[in-house]
């Protein structure tokens, strides 16, 4: 009896238990909201950067999540990849929050509905303002009217001397430093008295030095010539300033014999001492440092009419989500904005000059005599015509500049070809 | 009733077990190939929602695209150039190894090694053994007094460059598939035409090549099929080039795809007349070398 009637501990634990359970099971919800609220979203990122500064942009994502709670699934994939890639899973609702693409794809992906225009208040309010960029990259990330992208960095071409081939062949000045040419022909005269038996003079470019578009729109600018006439409509390529930079530039291998064979890797001649001069990308240089190549730079030379540096400016767009999720574009901005105020340890461990002007100024930055020699060269930057089809345009390139780069082919029937497949592209 | 429901079962029983397996081809080969001839009818670019339909415009810009006809001719010389060394290396090797000679089992694995390395792979290693400047492969011959050129950025040698690659990756496969056929092969036919005085060549011709007929098809087809449909040596060693020397045609429709405009409707019409070829040149294979062979 005694036992029934009196409050035992454990018939008093059960129902204490019971109730706390009713209890907890009533505030679930609740709980749940406050910690949704409080939980940071997750940010997906795909960019092309499957080099050495591709782990310098993990460990600036790491500290980013550090810093702000949001984390960041980053995906590093090929550049053309990661284009047919975002052209497939956008559609499909299965794209990223934020991706890093090369300034030259924004109009065909803007145009195609894969990127979604950023409005100029919702910059402002994360502190994005055009002043603070260099103008040029600023002024590219908009298309038909509408913002689609915010600047990063401004990859580009640099000439890069072999110092030792350059001092073996007695092209150095009373400093004892590489001489630079100061025009076209006199690259040419310094590139042939470089060469000789497996070295070369002069290479444009990595890898499949024949097909090197990057190279050819160099010439081609640099002789105010280009791949769309004006309207970007007519292909520009047949114009005589088009031929003469393509005559140019198909010369230094099948005329003059001073260039590496067409699918030569310009990069592993070059650290093989094999190659004197180079004129290439900007991002080679952290990796010949790492080989510890002896090398010094120089701004890109007028070789033809215009001393324009070709460059190609990484861009961070927002594509278009299945659905707005305001909270996790807040955090995209809040990760380009945070990257933007870190820009500088990009630029210093990744060797990719910022498009913000603040960075250059930054002593760490011009104390470095090739970030130095970059940022010098920024007047002089150009990139690619504003039309959605310039990347197929440069696909059908690349075969026809070969041809021309091993001498099969004249300049000028290489350029009427272009010009024909060009305006064979779809609309 | 119970007659007739086991008969029913044992129609069901088989489809319970082809079920699975027809599922997935009909989803992964029957639907992607039906939805590619769809395409090809239509302007779909990937990433367009809506495809209009444009009957055979796809197919008539082919019969103007010369860059398609001469990756059609490439593939075309691709096929017959390394056909025949596909078929006679392996099977020279084959007979070797059946002989019994040393180190067999240890030839037998280094010569399929090749094989067990992705064409990506294969081709980065061929692209530093070849290339002009660094590539050992110039720097031996050079050694050796040789004249040397780029074997990759040559016209006149880059397809052949990529026969060969292809030949050192392929060989061990196709030495395994003829050593299993010797090896089906009766030995008392090899001993009574050695009783008839037949010499060693004759016992080849006469006994060897006649029996290995179903294994020789089989090469042969497979190797047709694969050589039209060749794309991974040819896009890592050199993308088609130099200029189009060694664009093949699913190199060419790879770009049209994925490269130029996203134009899946042209890259369909492509997929499907090289589908038309590949099964064309199949069915004259199977009746050329069809034939009866009993042991």
């Amino acid at each position: 009896m005694a036992d029934v009637e009196s409050p035992g501990p454990s018939q008093l634990s059960r129902r204490r238990f019971l109730g706390a359970a009713l209890g907890a099971t009533a505030a679930l919800p609740a709980i749940a909201r406050q910690a949704g609220a409080q939980a940071k979203p997750t940010i997906t990122y795909w960019n092309g950067l499957t080099g050495a500064d591709g782990k310098v942009m993990d460990e600036l994502n790491d500290q980013f999540t550090r810093e702000t709670g949001i984390k960041v699934e980053q995906q590093r994939i090929q550049w053309a990849d990661l284009y047919a890639k975002l052209q497939v899973s956008v559609p499909a609702g299965e794209g990223p929050d934020l991706a890093l693409i090369h300034l030259v794809e924004i109009p065909h992906f803007a145009s195609d509905g894969i990127l979604d225009p950023i409005d100029e208040s919702t910059l402002g309010t994360k502190g994005f303002r055009g002043e603070d960029y260099i103008p040029s990259t600023w002024q590219g990330g908009i298309f038909q009217g509408k913002r689609y992208s915010i600047p990063l960095d401004v990859p580009q071409h640099i000439l890069y001397f072999n110092v030792k081939i350059m001092k073996d062949a007695g092209l150095v000045g009373p400093d004892g430093k590489p001489k630079v040419p100061s025009s076209g022909a006199e690259l040419v005269a310094m590139a042939k008295q470089i060469t000789k038996g497996d070295t070369f003079g002069f290479a444009l470019g990595t890898l499949n030095l024949g097909q090197y578009t990057f190279g050819f729109h160099h010439m081609l600018w640099q002789n105010g010539a280009n791949i769309y006439a004006p309207d970007l409509k007519k292909p520009g390529v047949a114009e005589p300033a088009a031929v003469e930079a393509a005559e140019f530039w198909g010369s230094f291998h099948a005329q003059h014999k001073v260039a590496p064979p067409a699918n030569a890797n310009a990069r592993d001649a070059f650290t093989a001492g094999k190659l004197g001069i180079w004129l290439a990308g900007s991002w080679n240089f952290t990796g010949l440092r790492a080989a510890k190549v002896d090398f010094t730079v120089a701004p890109v030379p007028r070789l033809l009419k215009q001393p324009v540096v070709w460059t190609i400016p990484h861009q961070y767009v927002f594509p278009k989500p299945k659905a707005v999720d305001a909270a996790k574009r807040d955090a995209v901005l809040t990760h380009v904005r945070w990257m933007s105020d870190h820009v500088a340890e990009w630029t210093l461990k990744a060797g990719q000059v910022s498009a913000l002007k603040k960075a250059h100024s930054d002593s760490r930055i011009t104390g470095d005599p090739v970030l130095r020699t970059l940022l010098a060269q920024a007047p002089n930057w150009q990139f690619g015509q504003a039309t959605p089809r310039w990347v197929a345009a440069e696909n059908v390139t690349r075969p026809v500049i070969e041809r021309l780069y091993i001498g099969q082919v004249s300049a000028r029937a290489a350029m009427e070809d272009l010009a024909r497949q060009i305006n064979a592209l779809p609309a | 009733m119970l007659r007739k429901a086991r008969l029913r079962e044992g129609r069901l029983t088989p489809w319970l077990f082809l079920g699975p397996g027809l599922l997935l081809f009909v989803t992964f080969r029957v639907y992607p190939l039906l939805d590619g001839l769809y395409l090809s009818f239509t302007n779909a670019r990937l990433g367009r929602t809506q495809p209009a339909f444009v009957g055979l415009a796809n197919y008539e810009r082919l019969l103007e695209d010369t860059r398609f006809h001469v990756s059609l001719w490439n593939t075309a010389f691709y096929t017959i150039a390394s056909t025949l060394p596909i078929l006679a290396i392996p099977l020279l090797l084959a007979v070797l190894l059946d002989r019994g000679i040393p180190l067999r089992a240890f030839l037998r694995s280094a010569f399929f090694f090749p094989f067990t390395l992705s064409v990506v792979t294969v081709g980065l290693a061929w692209l530093w053994l070849l290339d002009p400047v660094v590539g050992p492969f110039n720097y031996y011959l050079k050694t050796a007094g040789v004249p040397v050129r780029s074997w990759l950025a040559d016209p006149s040698t880059a397809m052949w460059a990529i026969i060969l690659t292809t030949v050192w990756w392929v060989t061990g496969y196709y030495l395994v598939i003829y050593l299993a056929g010797l090896q089906d092969i009766p030995p008392e036919l090899y001993e009574a035409a050695a009783l008839d005085g037949a010499s060693g060549w004759r016992r080849f011709w006469a006994i060897t090549l006649p029996l290995l007929r179903p294994v020789l098809l089989f090469v042969v087809v497979t190797h047709v099929i694969g050589s039209f449909q060749v794309f991974g040596q040819v896009f890592i060693l050199t993308g088609g080039g130099p200029g189009d020397a060694t664009r093949t045609v699913v190199q060419h429709l790879y770009e049209t795809a994925f490269r130029s405009f996203f134009q899946f409707g042209s890259a369909s019409a492509m997929a499907w007349v090289l589908f038309a070829i590949i099964l064309g040149f199949s069915a004259i294979q199977f009746r050329l070398l069809r034939g009866h062979t009993e042991f």
